[in-house]
């Protein structure tokens, strides 16, 4: 799908740009940002090329959609948090801008939760309501933009603090999960284990907790940590407790004080201690 | 990459200089090797002239931009305040009122993400796929260009531009952002300082199309002696 941004440009020339575009490359559909009044004539070219055509009028901005592919549907009933936007995260990603998702589900607290973190996963709400007994959310997948001005970092990423370990389940399980949940929303991830945190990071440990609802400890950390996130042990608390690197589980590393006080300091991260 | 095809096309149509390969990235790292910062503080239209009738190929990052509009327009720094109100160009007279300024300003296009340079090369020795072909050819010339692009599949052609801003946002930024060429008759920066001729305008093209516009241009020839 593509999509063009073509202010100024007057009718009848939006419409032969338009067809230009089509015929030269845009088969699957075509988004055209325009200056109001010159849609006229893009309803025919639509139509010519069997394209569905859809106008939505804003400040002065006239945005016409012409595509042929119908949204994508997916259903997240009966998933519990975070699996919801999960699900819609890793959809969204493998979907072309200006493609559109609708996803439903029985609980309208789920839909309500991904209408607030869409605008951070590359969509847009394009409608809400429901349909045969379910909510559902009309996404659109849109480029993401990114802030031109020094003054405002991007908050892209997120650092999670976990100075709790094996000791508390349910502190251990939400660094996993919550990273999971970032990291499918588009997030860099990086996790940090401190204090009694490090424990999880021993090998053997955290295969030992298992809540009846999830997935081994064990388990969802090695997922996590192969969809991206990097896993930081503090080498002091690891010293502490007798620890070396080569009694940490794969794919997780010893760093210093300096490593976690500089993500910590790091404007674009956003930090979530467990 | 394009070597014979260039030649072809030099032959063709009789070209003074060659076709440029202009590519916008997003880091160092996607610099091809080989590529050197450009030494002097030029603007974009100068590059790409320097590439077409000289030869030079080289990348420039903020830098070495010297047109804060042109590399403004194509995402490698922020557009300035007073181009991207319209302001200077009004100050400038181009327009009567700052509102007819600000319209223009607004339409005019810019890249949808930022880029860390812009690198050029004649499309003949580019060591690197460009996002756009940049033509500064005589409105003959162009007349064939356009008459073998539509040769393919038919219909017309709308190229736009304002008089300011064109072969960063004409002939590279529209191009690359739409897909399909665009031509444009330069701007008073272009034509001042970067020499483009009184006789010259300019076309950006998909480098997908290159190909099949010189093998048109070809069959023209054939079917009708002379272009």
């Amino acid at each position: 799908m593509k999509t063009v941004q073509a202010l100024g440009i007057k009718a009848p020339n939006s419409a032969i740009l338009a067809e230009n575009i089509i015929k030269n490359g845009a088969d699957d559909g075509l988004i055209l940002t325009l200056s109001p009044g010159s849609e006229e004539g893009l309803e025919n070219i639509a139509e010519k090329y069997g394209f569905a055509f859809e106008m939505e009028n804003s400040d002065k901005q006239v945005v016409v959609r012409m595509t042929k592919s119908q949204a994508v549907e997916l259903d997240v009933t009966g998933e519990t948090c975070p699996g919801p936007i999960i699900l819609v995260g890793d959809k969204l990603s493998s979907m072309a801008t200006g493609e559109r998702l609708k996803v439903k589900s029985k609980s309208s607290e789920a839909i309500e939760d991904i209408a607030i973190s869409i605008p951070e996963m590359s969509g847009k709400v394009v409608e809400k309501g429901t349909d045969d007994n379910k909510s559902y959310i009309l996404l659109e997948k849109v480029e993401k933009t990114t802030s031109t001005s020094t003054a405002v970092a991007n908050r892209d990423k997120v650092l999670v603090a976990q100075s709790n370990g094996i000791g508390n389940a349910e502190r251990a399980y939400a660094t996993f999960i919550f990273s999971k949940a970032a990291l499918s929303m588009g997030k860099k991830v990086t996790i940090f284990l401190l204090m009694d945190g490090v424990s999880i990071a021993k090998k053997g440990n955290a295969k030992k907790v298992k809540h009846p609802a999830f997935d081994r400890l064990d388990k969802l950390m090695i997922e996590v940590i192969e969809m991206g996130a990097k896993v930081y042990v503090c080498e002091l608390s690891a010293e502490f407790r007798g620890m070396k690197q080569d009694d940490l589980v794969k794919g997780t590393s010893l760093a210093g004080a300096a490593t976690y006080i500089t993500l910590l300091s790091d404007p674009t991260y956003a930090v979530v201690n467990f | 990459m394009y070597e014979e095809k260039v030649k072809e096309l030099k032959e063709l149509l009789g070209l003074k200089g060659s076709p440029v390969a202009v590519k916008l990235v997003k880091s160092a790292d996607e610099i091809p090797e080989g590529y050197l910062k450009i030494s002097e503080k030029k603007r974009h239209c100068e590059f790409v002239q320097d590439a077409r009738l000289t030869g030079n190929k080289g990348y420039a990052t903020s830098d070495e931009h010297m047109c804060k509009g042109g590399a403004g327009v194509m995402g490698i720094e922020p557009l300035p305040v007073s181009v991207a109100s319209g302001k200077m160009y009004h100050q400038l007279g181009n327009f009567e009122t700052p509102e007819g300024a600000q319209e223009t300003v607004a339409a005019i296009p810019k890249s949808s993400e930022n880029y860390y340079a812009s690198i050029y090369s004649p499309l003949e020795s580019a060591e690197y796929e460009p996002d756009v072909i940049v033509l500064v050819i005589t409105p003959k010339q162009a007349l064939r260009v356009s008459q073998a692009y539509l040769r393919a599949k038919g219909g017309r052609i709308s190229s736009d531009y304002s008089g300011i801003q064109s072969l960063c946002a004409d002939a590279v930024v529209a191009v690359k952002e739409r897909g399909v060429p665009n031509m444009t008759l330069g701007c008073s920066g272009s034509r001042k300082y970067a020499k483009v001729a009184d006789e010259e305008v300019v076309i950006g093209i998909p480098p997908k199309n290159f190909v099949d516009i010189v093998d048109a241009l070809k069959t023209f020839k054939g079917k009708w002696g002379e272009l």
